[in-house]
């Protein structure tokens, strides 16, 4: 009797599922924020890590784009066209960014993606982005990612063969020649440690002690005490997850006198929580956004960051991180090349007006693209922070 | 190399060994009563953390934090033996193995939509500077670390030697058919060595939180490296996880000391596989050949 109610429990609970699959199935319905637009909506595919390591990033990344998506859409949309976002949750893993590119493409035709949140995972869409012929606009920082050029692929974010020499720069001039890298061996942080050894010599520091650690580690303790027998007159950390406070921590643990420097991927107030007072003092360079004077009151990129972090800081309650800004600039940086297409857009046009924007004014800097330059953004655009009182300040550049 | 950096780097060593001791021991209790490997123990020590951090952020007072974290995680432990493998109890150790993974992923997931993708930072059990020990500086959280490891070594092993359910718990170790024909209540030891293997996960996760911040992500690794450790001691023995906990801590201090950074896990995994080859019961282990 009871095995029997299981047993139709259970072909209930499978027939709705089989429902559900089925009306997943039928077509999509016209986006319902419509704006007074009539004409067919643009449609943008977007791949972000909503969950998994990235998250963190993902989710700020994907709440600028909705917002930004509304505006637009409320305003009439672009040339009349209301703008449709497909969301795509690639879950940090480079084989599912892979996959959702070929749905997006094969199943919602979308004239261009946005994506991916991290550099592996904007990596891996290459070859499904080669065979469609579609843009693709990342929001990754890997230097790789333009590095190994492709004419379809666009990036916002500074890369670590920008921000690297920046820092390298910033630390000889305050007179720190003798250096010591501590990186992680995730994507990010090797990127970015390949890049400090190789440009070191040409901004006349010598790398004297060079450490890693892995994502996840526990303690690098160890690793500090190799550093500590070097006796480097700074440190350089180059990663972005959460290790970084261990780093910060255990110098001060060991009796470490020397100032540490960091990369932007410490932009994240997580760090700070998670550092707390032995933050202080902690250097990095990042883009404007976190403290918006640095662009300057009055100039044209104050006015698009303050409107973007008012508006965001209403919607969601706090203020955007770097990412959101990467999002943001990505989603712009789309919008101003579909009202440039002439005529009916494809992919192909799109890609060509994407290659010519030009001083389009961004949170993360003004961008440029040329058909050998697919990141657009200068050393200009950065800025040097410090943590003070554990909040970010502006350091004498 | 000076004295100072290495007695640093023992340091080290003992400050992860601890934690990897307190994750081996939940993997050998488990083990030990049931001969199922038990893959969401990595996942209690990520709710160990993140339950004192969210606790801490409602304003619970520190302590009560902690161990309210454990006792929870205790159930947790308790809820999925008894709505998780008793009822697949009768389809043996590899189905019982893989329900153990269903569970990670589900507290993961869980733990993502509860408490978010960002990392979250714990305060120091005791504020202050660095301490100076035997010539090594430690953070003043690292002694909690190795001191709570100490008491539940010892309370654990208290537990197994003189107290009836400590019995019991040996007794199923060496056959369950038997221990039921002497009256022991197989299904509650069972019961118990995972709670109390949620217990010391939680534990771990929560004392070592203030120094590494904790995430939602925190236990695949950290399940991992103790049941490497678990497998280094000797499978199912309480002393051989601590001994294999604390050597797996001074091999990959010593790794970073003698060799790279970025071969840590490489060779205290190579380490793993050696000790496997030439004493497959573990350092410590006697008893494992019939078992397998």
């Amino acid at each position: 009797m009871e095995r029997r109610a299981w047993r139709t429990l259970a072909s209930l609970v499978a027939a709705a599922l089989l429902a559900g699959a089925v009306a997943g199935c039928a077509p999509k319905q016209e986006p319902e924020e419509g704006g007074g637009a009539q004409k067919e909506p643009y449609r943008i595919g977007v791949v972000v890590s909503l969950t998994g390591t990235y998250a963190g990033l993902g989710i700020p990344e994907k709440q600028a784009m909705e917002m930004e998506r509304d505006r637009i859409n409320s305003e009439g949309g672009v040339n009349g066209h209301p703008i449709e976002l497909i969301f795509e949750d690639d879950a940090t893993d480079p084989a599912k960014a892979a996959a959702a590119t070929t749905k997006l493409i094969e199943q919602d035709g979308v004239l261009a993606i946005i994506g991916a949140t991290g550099t592996a995972q904007t990596m891996a869409m290459r070859s499904e982005i080669q065979r469609a012929g579609v843009p693709q606009v990342s929001m990754a920082g890997g230097s790789v990612i333009t590095a190994q050029f492709d004419p379809l692929v666009f990036q916002t974010p500074w890369p670590n063969r920008i921000v690297v020499p920046f820092i390298l720069k910033t630390m000889a001039k305050k007179g720190y020649k003798k250096i010591a890298v501590i990186s992680d061996t995730g994507g990010f942080g090797k990127d970015g440690h390949d890049i400090i050894v190789k440009e070191a010599p040409a901004a006349g520091i010598s790398v004297v002690a060079d450490e890693t650690f892995n994502p996840g580690d526990t303690d690098v303790s160890s690793q500090l005490t190799k550093i500590r027998a070097a006796d480097p007159d700074a440190v350089l950390m180059w990663n972005a997850g959460k290790e970084a406070a261990l780093v910060v921590k255990g110098m001060r643990q060991l009796g470490m006198k020397q100032p540490l420097f960091g990369s932007h991927g410490n932009a994240r107030k997580e760090f700070i929580e998670g550092a707390g007072s032995a933050a202080e003092g902690f250097v990095f360079p990042a883009g404007k956004i976190l403290v918006p004077e640095a662009y300057g009151a009055g100039t044209e990129s104050y006015r698009v960051a303050t409107s973007f972090i008012d508006a965001y800081t209403k919607k969601y309650g706090t203020p955007p991180d770097t990412f959101a800004g990467h999002a943001y600039d990505a989603f712009l940086i789309v919008v101003d090349a579909l009202k440039r297409v002439e005529g009916d857009v494809t992919p192909e046009k799109l890609r060509n007006a994407i290659e010519q924007t030009k001083g389009l004014v961004g949170v993360g800097g003004t961008f440029t693209y040329s058909p050998t330059d697919h990141n657009g953004l200068t050393e200009s655009e950065l800025v040097l922070y410090r943590i003070e009182n554990g909040a970010w300040v502006l350091d004498e550049q | 190399m000076s004295t100072a950096d290495l007695l640093q780097f023992v340091a080290s060593g003992l400050q992860n060994g601890a934690i990897y001791a307190l994750m081996a021991l939940g993997f050998t209790l488990v083990f030990a009563s049931t001969g199922v490997i038990n893959f969401a123990q990595g996942e209690f020590f990520m709710l160990g953390g993140m339950l004192v951090a969210a606790e801490v952020a409602a304003g619970v007072p520190l302590g009560l934090a902690v161990a309210g974290a454990v006792a929870a995680t205790a159930a947790v432990g308790a809820l999925i033996e008894r709505f998780a493998l008793r009822p697949a109890r009768a389809s043996g150790a590899l189905t019982l193995i893989i329900i153990t993974i269903g569970c990670s992923m589900l507290l993961k997931s869980a733990a993502r939509h509860l408490f978010g993708p960002d990392e979250r930072a714990v305060p120091a059990f005791s504020e202050g500077e660095p301490v100076a020990v035997a010539g090594a500086m430690v953070q003043r959280q690292v002694l909690w670390v190795v001191g709570l490891t100490l008491l539940a070594a010892v309370a654990l092993t208290v537990l197994y030697r003189w107290t009836k359910l400590g019995l019991a718990m040996r007794a199923c170790s060496v056959s369950h058919d038997a221990a039921r024909i002497v009256g022991i209540d197989t299904a509650r030891v069972v019961m118990a060595s995972f709670a109390l293997a949620g217990a010391l996960g939680a534990l771990a996760g929560a004392v070592v939180a203030p120094v590494t911040q904790t995430a939602y992500d925190v236990g695949a690794r950290m399940g991992l490296k103790g049941f490497a450790a678990a497998v280094l001691g000797g499978l199912g023995d309480p002393v051989g996880a601590i001994v294999g906990g604390v050597v797996l801590g001074l091999l990959e201090s010593g790794a970073v000391a003698f060799v790279s950074g970025t071969y840590k896990d490489a060779v205290a995994l190579v380490v793993l596989l050696l000790v496997l080859v030439l004493r497959p019961q573990g350092i410590v282990g006697r008893h494992l050949g019939e078992k397998l």
